[in-house]
């Protein structure tokens, strides 16, 4: 469904006041799409709930008031000096000043303690707030410090100069940057390649911890040269992410001194105006500029054509211009270029061409893909391509297919190509892949650095060394997992979840535990999500967070697996634990979790509260949503039933029914608890002509597997309460055949 | 300093001077801090962050934040507006935290009644949908941006994005349409 389609559709649809002209406007537009006409409908029913419910959201404080009416303040000095050789900062001797990039200059200086030796250390040009970005640096560090790579040098340390500008002291790194050592030692297109998989491999070893470096560039990798081989050493690692994200971005522009870098690195997502959606991919494309650049001596975009035109311009050349394939890029300089260049590469100009063209093409122009969903997946399959192509094995990059272009095509035109819905909904998919995608990184980060916090609170705490050091190997297991997750890697960092105790888990681990038990669910594999929910229950239990869904999930799996002694227990701990609630979602929740089997007068004495709750908001004059309302209504039919009051759960199965049929697990759960009732009353064919319809798309929905479901359709186990009512309704009415025959 | 005495700075910054940007700075952060005092003394009592902080925090945000470079004051609203949304989320999350944190007032995540949220839980809630909406529907996603955390009129929009009123408008129709149903679904 295209998202402009549906727009449109909507707004036209709110402009038609008249009901019934309305309706067949929308009958017409969506003849043949009644998936369309839905999502329309229901966004219809939302306007007035969802502007209340904005009303109070739109900020009173505007930033229009940023323009300044009053007289001029007074104006701070700008903070910007040089550092002097012999001057002391933090405790590093400063000894001379050895560099000086877009964001900072860089000093050659001496540590004294704990031992002497020389480090590089940076001064941010900021100016200002040195102690956010020292905070985030910190909170860096921990993930940092799990990086141990030869390849990568390494960061020591953050602090602020007396002038209030933040510093960081990193490994000192001898060398030329790659760019500038691969031409002035004319190393050819093999030698270039090695170094190159080197690179790769260093940025996949920090992708693994988390860690994205976002400003990779020639200038950030330096060679320097050990017993006459070259290694190649990625620095500023964690430094972009402290300054708030792109060194890149403010090398473009600073308040100091305007234009003095260039973004020719930048992947099209970066960027972007809200920048913060970056991820490994996007390290990957950087990967493809450097790439590139080692083999032409160009970067994609000319670095002075892409800032000329302004911002703007700038971000539409990289979201939308593809560059020429390296060959070709070749094939377009002037001649005494062009053999500068093959001179630099020990090639003839013809036979260079002719070298790049094919494999080297595909696989630099994968990684420069605008969607990165295309590009290579990690540094690693990027590496191996390029190894694949040295050995004369097939690389797994292909050049673009003609139904491929057809889209790009597309894209680029959008609005000409309204009418191809079919080969945007395509494309469409693939972005909310790519945002979950994010989501589940951006979240995994947060759990390494909660993880090595937490580490860092047991050191402190840990008398046994062995103890000490089985924990901070299980952190580093947790961390990994995290780390896997964060590349989507699921079963993977199962696996190492599964290997490690629970005690470490904390409320930082909740979302990881969560999506683990539920891909387990999901699966069918009930045993592992069982062993994950526990975990994620006793997570909840010891931050004192409730979260009944998660409970309800517990609950589910501990019944499917027929551990009913468990059950039992469980249900009675939710019943104490949730006694003071008069939130009546809560109270429906957990009638519904408890009640998945049947229970004793005393346990239906002890959920007597939750009802008295969820009756109460339904009562006239309370304000509630419909669709809760009728979740609310369901619930109480079940307890009316499992108390034996199987006329009233007819009641309130219907009352549900009229609130709002929503969710189709719902519609079968009622419809199942309508059979169940009249089963019990006696009425046993109205209760078997009633469980027709449930019992086909119940069998039908398991059958085409509850993993498929989107998740619009509802949770997981609101399908096995619908599935555990068929169950007992067949049990019931397997009993009764022969009396009623 | 007038409205058009900024407009003229950023003009200048938009060419290259120097000196512009570093005129412009102190001008803003001033209001700026202004801002956020408004809106610290509007909420709770129970603020973490010290006003001054927050603007050093949102300050520093604009100026190094490169994407944003002011080549006119459209773009610069708009960054001022991503600038406030980063103050209030961190700000919300940081007191839903300490509330989950602290114990005395316990929170069920999944039970924030939307009728009845509180606006630093809505806050996170919009948010978060937002992020989803903003992939299909990116120039709508905008004028949420500007209008809930930007405090922007639809005059002002029109001013920045360059549409007409009516497209506003429908913008933020279809997009509290969309985020309500989708917080409402819990997703």
């Amino acid at each position: 469904m295209n998202a402009a389609q549906q727009e449109e559709l909507f707004n036209a649809a709110l402009e038609i006041e008249n009901i019934f002209e309305r309706n067949a406007m929308l009958d017409r537009t969506c003849a043949g799409n009644p998936e369309l006409r839905k999502r329309i409908d229901e966004l219809l029913a939302a306007i007035e709930s969802a502007d209340g419910f904005f009303s109070d959201c739109v900020s009173e404080v505007s930033v229009a008031k940023l323009i300044p009416d009053a007289a001029k303040p007074e104006v701070p000095r700008a903070v910007y000096a040089r550092e002097l050789a012999g001057s002391q900062i933090g405790g590093y001797r400063i000894q001379q000043e050895i560099g000086e990039g877009g964001c900072g200059i860089v000093y050659l200086a001496e540590q004294e303690r704990p031992v002497r030796r020389q480090v590089a250390l940076k001064v941010i040009k900021l100016g200002m707030d040195t102690r956010s970005v020292i905070a985030r640096f910190e909170a860096e560090q921990q993930v940092l410090a799990l990086m141990d790579h030869p390849n990568i040098a390494r960061v020591l340390d953050a602090g602020t100069t007396e002038s209030g500008r933040p510093y960081f002291v990193m490994e000192l790194v001898r060398g030329d940057k790659l760019t500038n050592y691969c031409d002035r030692n004319r190393l050819d297109i093999r030698q270039r390649l090695k170094l190159f998989i080197q690179v790769c491999q260093a940025i996949q070893h920090a992708h693994q911890k988390g860690i994205i470096h976002r400003d990779i560039k020639p200038s950030n990798i330096l060679v320097t040269v050990h017993d006459g081989i070259p290694v190649p050493k990625v620095i500023d690692f964690g430094i972009a992410k402290a300054v708030e994200g792109r060194l890149t971005d403010q090398t473009m522009f600073t308040p100091y001194e305007h234009f003095i870098g260039t973004p020719a690195y930048m992947s099209p997502e970066q960027a972007e105006l809200n920048g913060f959606d970056v991820d490994t991919r996007s390290d990957i494309y950087s990967l493809g500029v450097l790439l590139y650049e080692l083999l032409t001596g160009k970067t994609p975009f000319d670095r002075k054509e892409l800032t000329k035109s302004g911002w703007e311009e700038m971000r539409r050349t990289l979201r939308e211009r593809d560059p020429l394939p390296p060959s070709a890029r070749l094939n377009a300089l002037a001649g005494d270029e062009l053999s500068r260049i093959a001179t630099d590469r020990k090639i003839d100009p013809s036979r260079l061409q002719s070298l790049l063209s094919g494999d080297l093409d595909w696989i630099v122009m994968k990684a420069l893909e605008k969607d990165r969903c295309r590009r290579y997946e990690t540094a690693l399959s990027l590496a191996s391509d390029v190894k694949n192509f040295l050995e004369n094995q097939p690389v797994s990059a292909s050049p673009p297919s003609r139904i491929y272009r057809l889209q790009k095509l597309v894209r680029r035109n959008r609005v000409l190509f309204a009418a191809g819905a079919m080969v945007i909904t395509a494309l469409v998919a693939c972005s909310i892949v790519s945002t979950w995608l994010f989501l589940k990184e951006r979240e995994a980060r947060r759990l390494v650095e909660a993880a090595e916090q937490q580490k860092r609170t047991l050191q402190k705490e840990a008398v046994h060394l062995n103890r000490l050091r089985q924990a901070a190997e299980d952190q580093r297991r947790l961390a990994e997992a995290l780390a896997l997750a964060n590349l989507g890697k699921h079963e993977e960092a199962d696996q190492l979840v599964s290997q490690i105790g629970t005690h470490f888990a904390t409320s930082d681990h909740e979302v990881m535990y969560r999506t683990l038990g539920d891909m387990h669910a999901l699966n069918g594999r009930w045993q592992e999500a069982a062993e994950r929910f526990a975990v994620l229950i006793q997570i909840n239990h010891q931050n004192s967070m409730e979260s009944t869904l998660d409970d309800t999930r517990y609950a589910t799996t501990l019944v499917e697996l027929g551990r009913l002694a468990e059950y039992e227990r469980f249900r009675q701990s939710l019943v104490a634990r949730y006694a003071g609630t008069d939130n009546p979602i809560t109270a429906e929740r957990i009638v519904k979790a408890c009640l998945i089997r049947p229970a004793n007068a005393g346990f239906m004495r002890a959920l007597r509260r939750y009802v008295d709750v969820s009756e109460k908001s339904l009562q006239v004059g309370h304000e509630v949503d419909r669709s809760m309302a009728s979740w609310r209504a369901y619930s109480l039919a079940v307890m009316r039933y499992r108390e034996g009051n199987f006329r009233a759960a007819l009641e309130w199965c219907e009352r549900s029914q009229d609130l709002e049929p929503g969710l189709q697990s719902k519609i079968v759960s009622v419809q199942l608890v309508l059979a169940l009732a009249y089963a019990r009353l006696g009425d046993f064919d109205r209760a078997r002509a009633e469980a027709i319809e449930p019992r086909r798309t119940i069998e039908e929905t398991f059958q085409n597997g509850i993993q498929n479901l989107s998740r619009w359709e509802g949770f997981w186990f609101d399908w096995m309460f619908a599935r555990n009512h068929l169950r007992e309704l067949e049990t019931v009415l397997s009993q009764t055949r022969p009396a009623g025959s | 300093m007038s409205s058009s005495d900024v407009t003229l700075v950023l003009e200048a910054v938009k060419r290259g001077e120097k000196q512009a940007s570093e005129e412009l700075l102190p001008l803003v952060y001033e209001k700026l801090r202004t801002l956020a005092e408004i809106r610290m003394s509007r909420e709770s009592p129970d603020h973490t962050l010290q006003p001054t902080a927050l603007v050093h925090e949102a300050w520093v945000r604009l100026v190094n934040d490169g994407s944003r470079s002011w080549d006119n004051r459209s773009h610069f609203f708009a960054a001022a507006a991503e600038a406030m949304r980063r103050i209030l989320i961190e700000r919300a999350r940081r007191k839903a935290r300490m509330r989950h944190g602290g114990g005395k007032e316990r929170l069920n995540v999944d039970d924030i009644d939307i009728a009845q949220a509180l606006p630093d839980e809505k806050i996170l809630l919009v948010d978060e949908a937002l992020q989803h909406f903003s992939k299909e529907h990116p120039e709508a996603a905008r004028v949420v941006v500007l209008k809930v955390f930007g405090g922007l009129t639809n005059e002002e929009i029109v001013e920045i994005t360059g549409t007409s009123d009516r497209t506003v408008r429908r913008q933020w129709n279809f997009a509290k349409a969309w985020l309500f149903n989708s917080i409402r679904r819990q997703w």
